[in-house]
């Protein structure tokens, strides 16, 4: 199994020590080094009221550790506290982190042990104190068998999780990495005196909801399956401020289009991820605002390399020099987005400021193509080679509007240079099936990123018949050398010049045609203050937003 | 009669597992797997393969099928993939809601559905037999999700008289049991209407041809030349035989009501039988699409032989024709 946040090892570097210092040391002297706004600008606005947030799929389930998706794991950050939060600051280094449940945090001299000191005044909703029993027992779920937590490899490289008294916990690592507090701290602190006598192997049998109990902000409420799940404050929160919102509720529509009529007729307050067809529609409405951030996501098309047409480079390059992909990003996310560079996103740390984004040249295209050996030899406006003509499928899933979309004006735009593209659109599932058994020309997808850098999973040459997502089986044994070579650097300063040489062999390959760098727009009501949204994390400042006037509901 | 009960019931058992094991071939013959379709962007090949193997998806079909058929022989219908509780409990949930909105939109269908015919075939070819064959066409014609999109449009964004979606309201749970209720209904009016309008278009047109078909008899004529009213003519003599396709519109309903109507449902979020559906089919959860197909076979079985019971009920012709 290879490991969810990717990179493989990484070491602790000079330049990121000072920010975990910092961190430490700002714990120490009192509240949390970043929360905007700050207590004093929560406590002038009116606190209470509700926040209902739109939400495409329903919890599965009641314990972080046995779901499968994204949301889940999402929604429950609010309940069960962390050790330290994430800070959004990837785009300038790998993340730091603000003290949560652990206020302060020291290094042994060697980078190998993290002792971790708990806030003494932490408590679960019951009373109960968060203690390093609970960090321990944490431990042992994420790493057991019988759980099969879906991230575990996140802690391949812990050795020990151990409890030096009530209040300090000890993490030991096998190797230094920059990323060696973030595995530690991924997957968030579960009570054990509810949950430590239930057998690990009982655990995917335990309805949990009734075995709950918070030790984040909010606690949970109510939940009516498909419909809403509805937090409120926890009153008992132990990190003050308490949270100013008396409940969030999160409305859960099966349909983005039923989310934004949701959000014009005032059921919702917040739409986290708005369609950018819908943005029109959606400005026009007084009394809710956009907030437009850059995404973690990139969308691509993704060529099989192992496709005799689409295996010379110089072939990709071409492909991608005809689509007008300033165009796409007008007419299909309409201007919101950035042209895709490569396989590093632009706002990330590693990103090599020294690449552009490739230009929209047909001519340099068709020149591209014919030294490739492409003609029309028969003049049906289609090239041909050795009597094949080039045509391609491009595949796209059909519940996705706006990648159909993308399908065809890729069509339209490669069909003026002479290459012939079926679009056919096919159920998830079937789309994620064909390209994983390497049957496809080539497919228009999105990939989210991590915060911390992945090139690995990515675009390592794959081990024939193993599961891999370089679904175009894209090899290059230079970008493979690199790769090894990254990994094996302690300093991420030393990584970027790396970093910034495979991204240029990686362009020059074109095993994808980076389309665009998306955008995320965020619709909220007017009346929601002091929210601080970021693509780190999805809620980010919940329990410090405030609402003006409470709308009739 | 009682053979008839004793047939179709035998012939139950088979038809259930024909259309079952023809919906679990259907979905695994389909390429990709609950694994394939979890939404989750984080997730690299290698746990995704790890999911398989949770789920059983990585076993050879006919064991998948065998271990599905031997454990639904035993009464267990399995877990969900997607919610991980029993698919019992889920249908359960799903059931209330989808009973709900079929009986309110089959009771509009029937009542709206004999109001235009009687009304119509009181002057057949007069000016609102032609306006609502007109409109009766014209939204039995119309696909239910354009239908129903602009109904949310108009009545809830435009207008803003009816909730745009859901059962209840965000804060329903802190509502008396009357406001609850209220609450309830506000938000039963636009999915109702949208699934009771479509069917209540059929049942008028039904009714309206049996209604002028049986004017013609020559038991009408009798009972107008005993002196009756015209109105006891119609709502009596002539309706009560008129009612008879309804009945097996009705029985044929059955399936509507208890197996949802997918596209309303999703429309309007309803947590219903067709929703769960659908979120089924994407999610690729086969334990709970498998057990939603087999309702909605049973439901169809049943409903026809509803149908037929009630039609032999009615009428002592059928009750031969059956015998």
């Amino acid at each position: 199994m290879t490991r969810y946040h990717g990179v493989e090892v990484i070491e602790m570097t000079k330049n990121l020590l000072p920010v975990a210092l910092l961190v430490t040391a700002a714990a120490a002297c009192g509240p949390p080094a970043s929360p905007p706004p700050g207590p004093s600008d929560a406590a002038a606005l009116p606190s209470g009221g509700t926040v209902v947030i739109g939400l495409l799929s329903d919890v599965q389930g009641w314990n972080p550790y046995l779901a499968d998706d994204l949301d889940t794991a999402q929604l429950l950050a609010l309940v069960y506290p962390t050790l330290a939060i994430e800070q959004p600051d990837y785009h300038r280094h790998p993340p730091s982190f603000a003290p949560a449940l652990a206020r302060a945090w020291t290094w042994s001299d060697d980078h190998l042990v993290l002792e971790l000191e708990l806030d003494p005044r932490a408590r679960w909703s019951d009373g109960v104190p968060i203690t390093a029993r609970d960090v321990v027992f944490t431990w042992e779920v994420q790493t057991s068998d019988d759980i099969d937590w879906l991230h575990s490899d996140a802690k391949g490289s812990i050795t020990a999780v151990e409890a030096v008294d009530d209040h300090t916990v000890r993490a030991s690592f096998s190797r230094v990495y920059p990323y060696q507090l973030m595995d530690l701290n991924d997957g968030p602190i579960v009570p054990a005196h509810l949950w430590s006598s239930i057998p690990f192997a009982d655990w995917r049998d335990t309805d949990w909801l009734p075995r709950s109990v918070a030790g984040g902000p909010f606690r949970i409420a109510g939940h009516t399956p498909q419909q809403q799940i509805t937090l409120e404050r926890n009153p008992g929160y132990w990190d003050a401020p308490l949270p100013a919102l008396d409940r969030v509720v999160f409305r859960i529509a099966p349909s983005e289009q039923s989310l934004v009529n949701q959000l014009l007729a005032g059921d919702i307050d917040v739409l986290p991820s708005l369609p950018p067809a819908d943005l029109e529609r959606v400005r026009a409405h007084p009394g809710i605002e956009l907030v437009i951030y850059d995404d973690r996501s990139y969308t691509h098309l993704c060529w099989n390399t192992t496709d005799p047409r689409l295996a010379d480079p110089a072939v990709r390059r071409a492909l991608t020099a005809a689509i007008d992909r300033q165009t796409l990003v007008d007419v299909v996310y309409g201007g919101f987005g950035r042209l895709g560079v490569g396989p590093i996103l632009s706002s990330f740390w590693a990103f090599d400021e020294g690449l552009e984004p490739a230009p929209h040249d047909p001519a340099a295209a068709r020149a591209g193509l014919a030294a490739a050996g492409w003609s029309d030899s028969d003049g049906d406006g289609v090239l041909d080679r050795a009597g094949e003509a080039f045509t391609i499928e491009l595949l796209a899933a059909a519940e996705n509007e706006l990648r159909q979309d993308i399908a065809l004006l890729v069509q339209a735009d490669l069909a003026r240079v002479g290459v012939a593209v079926e679009p056919r659109f096919v159920e998830w599932g079937t789309l994620v099936a064909a390209v994983d058994a390497g049957d496809f020309d080539g497919v228009v997808n999105r990939w989210e990123e991590p915060t911390q850098i992945d090139l690995e999973g990515l675009w390592r040459t794959p081990a024939p018949d193993e599961p891999t997502f370089n679904f175009g089986r894209y090899s290059n044994a230079e970008v493979d050398r690199l790769l090894d070579e990254v990994a094996g650097l302690a300093d991420f300063a030393a990584q970027r010049p790396l970093y910034h040489r495979i991204q240029r062999l990686i362009v020059a390959d074109q095993p994808y045609t980076f389309l665009v760098e998306n955008t995320r727009l965020t619709a909220l009501a007017s009346r929601i203050r002091g929210a601080e949204i970021n693509s780190a994390t999805p809620y980010f400042n919940l329990e410090r937003w405030t609402v003006g006037r409470e709308p009739a509901r | 009669m009682r053979r008839l009960v004793a047939r179709r019931l035998l012939l139950l058992a088979p038809m259930v597992w024909l259309v079952a094991t023809l919906t679990f071939a259907v979905v695994v013959a389909a390429p990709g797997s609950y694994a394939d379709a979890v939404d989750h962007p984080g997730l690299d090949a290698a746990q995704r393969e790890a999911l398989r193997a949770r789920y059983g998806l990585d076993q050879p079909l006919h064991r998948q099928y065998l271990s599905w058929l031997g454990a639904v022989l035993r009464g267990d219908l399995g877990v969900s993939f997607v919610t991980k509780e029993p698919v019992t409990r889920l249908l359960g949930r799903a059931l209330p809601p989808t009973l709900l909105l079929g009986g309110a939109a089959l009771l509009l269908d029937f009542l709206l559905g004999v109001a235009v015919a009687v009304a119509a075939a009181r002057r057949p070819h007069g000016w609102f037999d032609r306006v609502s064959t007109v409109v009766g066409l014209g939204v039995a014609g119309l696909p239910s999700f354009w239908v129903a999109g602009l109904a949310v449009l108009v009545f809830a964004l435009l207008l803003g008289w009816f909730p745009a979606s859901h059962m209840l309201s965000a804060g329903a749970d802190r509502m008396s049991g009357g406001a609850r209720l209220a609450d309830l209904l506000h938000h039963l009016v636009l999915p109702a209407a949208c699934l009771g309008l479509a069917g209540a278009a059929g049942t008028a047109r039904y009714l309206r041809a049996a209604l002028l078909d049986i004017r013609s008899e020559r038991f009408i004529l009798a009972a107008r030349a005993r002196g009756l009213s015209e109105r006891r003519v119609l709502w009596v003599h002539t309706l009560r035989p008129a009612l008879l396709p309804a009945i097996t519109l009705l029985g044929l309903s059955l399936p509507v009501l208890v197996s949802g109507s997918v596209v309303i449902e999703t429309v309007f979020s309803w947590p219903g039988v067709g929703l769960a559906l659908l979120r089924a089919a994407q999610a690729r959860d086969l334990p709970v699409i498998m057990a939603i197909t087999m309702l909605g076979a049973v439901a169809v079985l049943v409903g026809s032989l509803i149908a037929d019971l009630g039609y032999a009920a009615a009428d002592p012709r059928a009750r031969e024709d059956l015998r």
